[in-house]
């Protein structure tokens, strides 16, 4: 009688994790396994080549540029996405602007994170556009020709273009979660540290973000995953050009795997991708000394 | 006299506060701004001055994007997008459920091990699933977007899902206990009910997320008929020949579902990740 | 009750699992889209079996697309026992998308491949069709195919693997009031095609419309470079990726020869796409445009006004290549050899990209078949001087990018769009190549 009620827990759980074992781990697993092998996706022929995949990886001459551009878009979306927006979060939390327009300003900074990737990426391919983009327009018509550029076509600023425009997207979306995490601290830790004397800066140093810590942990822990799963901000606009100025991992995977039909490759990629996210994210929840999440 | 420059520096600082927040407005508006004038000209005169307002509005140029086969795009991610909610919740909260209120051996290593595929990314298991799919003939069929959709938002979700559960009050259930109540029913009656707020929550964001995806949606996908929003919209862009304000016009339409529906919504939405309204 | 909670539980699942399935299978392609208009053929074919087939391409935009669903409804209403399920990607997606479905069970009866290396991957792996007995077969048919461009869908051990759908080749486009306006004429040679651009350019117009942004518009200007400044069989040793080598010193003239002409394009090359650098010279802002005979359907739409005329890659005297080639390639559709109907394939594609369909094709839609007589109802002078210039092609060189392993052409295609922008010089270009030619060696045996 009492085994059968153990069972009954389980029952809630299998499901969901089934799901999660069979569809996320082991594919990764597979992956792991695939690394290791010449693979393709028409021909049923697997030859084994121990870590020729990996030599090929890190040995080719876009490696050091994807990583280059995915840690570039990591440290700028941190400094940007998770910095700046928690900033901003802790600007609309404040006391110094009414509650509609803060609200009104926050629901307008969340908007372009709920437009498709494809569709922000086709838009800004307009916008970057040498000749008739926004960009240079508005330069042209304020009077600074001077200072026009290929954008997307230049090899030094095509990445930092792309890096731009996820900022553009997501900022708002790091600050409305930092904003939801604010309003969970409990009013009276704040009020007890306004009847002290303790200024804004202060309280929100020393009261609201501490409170805060995990939600910006997990932000942290999303944008630095995001920067190394970077890949359809950079297919739907330049596709790794111009030369391969802007090529990440995520696209060299899967220009392997679809285009060069050379599996193997992607697979060693996609372990180079698992290897950085995870240590990424145990890395963070050990500096952050927080068990909990 | 100090609390009078206390007074004027508070105005000054919410002056300069105010400025800047519509500074960042117009940061975010201003692209889509142009992008929606843009999208009401010809192709000749966005591209001889892309600033001018047009010289004739061409309000068919949405007609025309409509019928270039958005409304099927729109039909596929609508079931797409409603398949992969309803099973990630109802999945989600269920895990979520098991884990916070049985005191299970192990469920300890289950949520973190169900957690750490948060961190696993869509490319690392792309080819193995790309294999997997073929193999089990679900290849270029909808289940090939569901269940991987499915699969990789459990994780997150369970996880916005347990904080919540985890902050409903015991008592209430152990009223339902003595009434004699089993737990599918204390789940049922109860605690999903009381959830609302994180439901909806966790709806919009992967809807949001499902709406938009576009990796897997490329790889797994090669039925035109079957193709979802952000695929369809790649699509406009031709090779030898792009209709640019057709393809704005696209890309406007495609985008405001999903912001009119967080617009309506944003108030429960923030409310139910705030979780507020709960804690006791 | 434990019992019956479990029960419900299990039912509950089981019916949410089912559900997902059931919906997901159910709205699956091969259910209810195609098998559904199946069904219904199958009634109209009063219980005869119905032949499904599968016809994948690359040509999404109209008027293309809707002239090849118009014809194959012909098709099917003259052919009651035969069903089309047609599906079609752009040209980027295609490539990805074919590699993926070829292999699998999923693979289209016919589908669209380029000629060159491209398909003959797919050849080295068993999964195109040998059309050769079927042309042997039926003499007649294979006389009605313009030899020229039958050449490029052959194998070098003389496999027949496809079947021209558009032929095309690459011209200079000139804008002739601005010609004439200058005093200008369309030049020949490599000296005075820089002549006519220094000339341009000092009347204060920038020449050459040109957008590399997706990379393959400057492999064609690379291509037709290489052709006359490597000689043939060098160039047919370094394509084939089991012997490439790159190593001949025409490959770095032909970078430094595409280099002189970057500062007469306009600005932001790599930020381009082609077909919006094609607006330019629509709009009268550049003089000059390299582009596929195919676009003349896009050049009239943008501005039919327009008076322009076309003139052949300029011949670099003393090269040491071929300056008879023609750039350019025809584009056809190949079946698999996997398909369960290769005599209904074939005798399809006998139809579909025979003279009677490619005469109507050719006037309604601007684009020739390999069939012989398909320009004999033409009127528009512009598509009549485009057809002769590949009828008179002594012999065509299919598009560059198509012509090599896709590694090797992926970095090509890397290199010169840094030597559009001015990041790297020919020589260190061609060494990156050849590094990689030497792995793509490997990697084809």
């Amino acid at each position: 009688m009492k085994k059968k009620t153990n069972l009954t827990p389980y029952l809630y759980i299998i499901p969901g994790l089934v799901m999660v074992l069979g569809l996320v781990y082991i594919p990764v697993i597979v992956n792991l396994v695939y690394s290791f092998f010449h693979l393709s996706s028409y021909s049923s022929s697997m030859k084994f080549v121990a870590f020729d995949n990996y030599r090929r990886l890190f040995t080719s001459d876009t490696f050091p540029i994807m990583i280059r551009n995915n840690v570039y878009y990591c440290i700028i979306s941190l400094i940007v996405q998770v910095g700046f927006g928690t900033l901003l979060a802790l600007f609309l939390e404040s006391r110094l602007a009414s509650e509609r327009f803060k609200t009104i300003c926050r629901n307008i900074y969340f908007i372009p994170s709920l437009i498709s990737l494809t569709a922000v990426g086709l838009m800004f391919n307009f916008i970057y556009n040498p000749q008739l983009g926004m960009l240079n327009t508005l330069l042209k018509n304020i009077g600074l020709a001077g200072m026009q550029q290929t954008w997307l076509g230049d090899k030094n600023l095509a990445i930092f273009c792309i890096i731009a425009m996820s900022q553009w997207q997501f900022t708002g979306y790091i600050t409305l979660l930092m904003v939801v995490a604010f309003q969970n601290v409990p009013h009276d830790y704040v009020e007890a540290a306004i009847i002290d004397g303790a200024g804004p800066v202060r309280r929100a140093l020393s009261i609201i973000l501490p409170l805060a810590k995990e939600q910006l942990l997990v932000c942290t822990i999303i944008t630095v995953i995001g920067a190394f799963k970077l890949f359809t901000e950079v297919y739907s606009t330049t596709v790794g050009g111009p030369g391969n100025s802007s090529q990440v991992l995520g696209l060299f995977l899967y220009q392997n795997a679809f285009l060069h039909d050379d599996m193997g490759m992607a697979a060693a990629t996609g372990v180079l991708i698992f290897v950085i996210t995870v240590t990424a994210s145990i890395f963070q929840l050990k500096v952050s000394r927080s068990g909990e999440v | 006299m100090s609390t009078e420059k206390y007074i004027l520096r508070a105005r000054i600082l919410k002056v300069l506060l105010h400025i800047f927040l519509l500074f960042l407005v117009a940061l975010i508006l201003f692209p889509v701004c142009w992008l929606v004038l843009n999208s009401l000209k010809t192709n000749q005169e966005m591209f001889l001055d892309s600033m001018a307002m047009p010289k004739k509005w061409m309000f068919e140029n949405y007609i025309t994007a409509w019928n270039k086969g958005l409304v099927s795009y729109f039909v596929n991610s609508i079931i797409v997008g409603a398949l992969s909610i309803g099973i990630i919740l109802a999945l989600s909260s269920m895990l979520a459920y098991g884990l916070t209120r049985f005191h299970l051996p192990g469920s300890g290593f289950i949520f973190i091990l169900v957690l750490g595929g948060m961190a696993l990314s869509e490319q690392v298991a792309l080819v193995p699933l790309y294999k997997i799919l073929q193999a089990a003939k679900l290849y270029n069929t909808r289940a090939a977007l569901v269940l991987p959709y499915v699969a990789f938002r459990i994780p997150f979700t369970m996880f916005l899902m347990r904080s919540y559960f985890i902050s409903i009050p015991r008592e209430l259930e152990e009223a339902a206990i003595v009434d004699g109540c089993k737990s599918w029913q204390r789940f049922t009656k109860i605690i999903l009910p009381i959830s609302k707020p994180v439901l909806a929550s966790c709806a919009i964001v992967n809807l949001n997320h499902v709406w938009n995806e576009f990796l897997f949606a490329n790889v797994f996908l090669e039925n035109k008929k079957l193709m979802t929003i952000p695929l369809g919209l790649m699509t406009f862009q031709g090779d030898l020949k792009s209709d640019y304000v057709v393809m704005l016009a696209g890309i406007l339409i495609c985008s405001l579902p999903m912001v009119i529906l967080f617009l309506c919504m944003s108030r429960q939405f923030v409310r139910g990740l705030t979780s507020g309204a709960v804690k006791g | 009750m434990k019992k019956n909670l479990k029960r419900t539980l299990s039912i509950g699942l089981a019916a949410i699992i089912a559900l997902s399935l059931a919906a997901c299978g159910g709205s699956s392609p091969d259910a209810p889209a195609g098998g559904g208009s199946g069904n219904e053929a199958k009634a109209e074919a009063g219980g005869k079996d119905v032949k499904v087939i599968k016809l994948f391409h690359r040509f999404p935009d109209d008027p293309c697309n809707a002239f090849i669903e118009k014809k194959i409804a012909e098709y099917e209403a003259s052919h009651p026992d035969i069903k089309f399920e047609v599906t079609s990607a752009q040209n980027q997606p295609y490539k990805e998308k074919i590699k993926v479905v070829v292999g699998s069970d999923e693979c289209p009866d016919i589908f669209f491949s380029f000629c060159g290396e491209f398909s003959e991957r797919f050849i080295r792996e068993g999964l195109l069709m040998d059309l050769t007995p079927y042309l042997e077969a039926d003499p007649d048919w294979k006389a009605s195919l313009m030899e020229t461009q039958m050449n490029e869908y052959t194998t070098a051990d003389g496999m027949v693997y496809g079947i021209p759908f558009r032929l095309d080749a690459k011209e200079f486009f000139y804008n002739a009031d601005m010609f004439n306006e200058l005093g200008l004429e369309a030049p020949e040679t490599w000296d005075d095609f820089i002549k006519v651009l220094d000339a341009i350019q000092a009347s204060g117009i920038v020449p050459i419309a040109e957008g590399n942004q997706d990379k393959w518009p400057g492999a064609h200007y690379l291509g037709a470079l290489n052709e006359q400044c490597v000689p043939d069989d060098v160039r047919a040793k370094d394509y084939d990726p089991k012997t490439g080598e790159f190593t001949d010193p025409g490959y770095v003239q032909a970078f430094e020869y595409y280099q002189q002409l970057v500062p007469y394009m306009n600005m932001g090359v790599n930020g381009m796409t082609h077909d919006m650098a094609r607006l330019g010279f629509t709009n009268g802002q550049n003089a000059i445009l390299f582009a596929e005979l195919v676009e003349i359907t896009n050049i009239k739409q943008e501005n039919p006004d327009m008076n322009w005329g076309m003139f052949k890659f300029p011949t670099i005297p003393g090269a040491k290549g071929n300056p008879d080639l023609v750039s350019g390639a025809p584009e056809g559709f190949a079946v698999s050899s996997k398909t369960a109907y290769p005599d209904e394939c074939v005798e399809f594609l006998k139809w579909f990209l025979g003279a009677e369909t490619g005469a109507q094709q050719a006037v309604e839609v601007g684009w020739f078949n390999a069939s012989l007589g398909v320009d004999e109802g033409l009127t528009d002078p512009s598509l009549i001087s485009a057809y002769d210039v590949i009828a008179n092609a002594k012999k065509m060189d299919i598009w560059f990018d198509n012509a090599l392993y896709s590694t090797v052409c992926d970095e090509y295609l890397t290199q010169i769009s840094d030597i559009t922008n001015g990041d790297v010089t020919p020589a260190d270009a061609m060494a990156k190549i050849q590094k990689v030619a030497a792995e793509a060696q490997n990697l084809a045996q």
